[in-house]
């Protein structure tokens, strides 16, 4: 039960980081259109690592706790 | 053995769990060849003359894989630099093989990618190669040393030793990394789409009521960014131990 609540907390921060990666790409594309395909590629590995986060907080809540 | 008795043997062995993992291990390697098969066949149908029927399929696949190869020399050009011409054909193998099995993935509850050691396979390959590639580059030593840091002089060589400690442990970790991303994008997307059914079939008052295809659009956008990502952090890795070469040939 409690694994769900941290799942929920790890989700909670993923979204909050995942949204500023969003929103300062956003920002980005929209000062400098001519940088979208660069911005876009940095986005997406920003992305991916942080949501590497969340699937290692989901895999060490099932290997720890064992939901 | 015909496809609906795979597709019963899939579900059961889905279902089943761990009671089924004898199943579900000669089933994966039925989806890792299915993928094999689909990339193949694009393959074939990109470079062969005539595709399907030239009314409604004027050139598609040749046009989907010209697309495909300029995405893929974009993307090792840019992240890589003017080497990276080179490096097109392993990365676009791993986009073929990562993004089929990903598509496998929209249709089956088993997937080559939704499977740890497929993904862990692919990872060990693809930093094996960086790892290479960076000691064809530098040198054995040069690669090592790449390792170590900066050059902090001899008080600090504590300092060096665990930084060189570190980075060795990164190294391992971007292995796990990869797989890890990629087995919980597609594994995440088969359970979210089985809760899903659960769910609509629990307020409809029945056990299960296929509602999860609705998330089939998402998990196709997952399938083409996971295979991208995958590739773009391969070209990322490769371009940290290869682009040293023109800067150092600079500096020194």
């Amino acid at each position: 039960m409690y694994n769900f609540i941290g799942y929920g907390i790890a989700m909670l921060g993923v979204g909050i980081g995942i949204g500023l990666i969003g929103f300062g790409a956003m920002n980005g594309m929209s000062r400098q259109p001519e940088a979208i395909s660069k911005l876009q590629v940095a986005m997406l590995i920003a992305m991916a690592f942080v949501e590497l986060v969340f699937l290692l907080t989901l895999f060490l809540g099932k290997g720890l706790i064992g939901g | 053995m015909n496809p609906n008795e795979i597709f019963s043997l899939a579900l059961a062995s889905s279902e089943a769990g761990k009671e089924g993992a004898e199943h579900h291990h000669s089933l994966l390697a039925v989806f890792v060849y299915f993928a094999f098969v689909l990339a193949i066949v694009f393959t074939l149908l990109s470079v062969a003359k005539k595709g399907f029927s030239p009314r409604g399929f004027k050139g598609f696949i040749s046009q989907c894989s010209e697309q495909l190869y300029l995405f893929i020399e974009n993307m090792c050009v840019g992240t890589i630099g003017a080497h990276g011409r080179k490096y097109i054909p392993f990365i676009i193998t791993f986009w073929l093989v990562i993004f089929f099995s990903n598509v496998v993935a929209l249709f089956f509850p088993v997937a080559p990618t939704a499977d740890l050691s497929f993904n862990l396979g692919m990872a060990l390959c693809s930093i094996g190669y960086v790892q290479y590639e960076g000691m064809k580059a530098n040198g054995v030593f040069g690669h090592l040393k790449h390792f170590a840091g900066p050059k902090l002089g001899l008080a600090m060589i504590p300092i060096t030793l665990m930084i060189f400690m570190i980075e060795v442990i990164s190294e391992v970790m971007k292995n796990l990394s990869l797989t890890l991303r990629l087995f919980g994008n597609i594994d995440g997307g088969h359970q979210a789409a089985e809760a899903m059914s659960k769910l609509a079939g629990g307020a409809a008052g029945v056990h299960w009521i296929p509602a999860g295809t609705l998330l089939v659009p998402v998990k196709f956008l997952t399938c083409v960014v996971q295979a991208m990502i995958f590739c773009l952090l391969t070209c990322v890795y490769l371009s940290l131990v290869t682009h040293h070469e023109e800067e150092g040939a600079h500096a020194h």
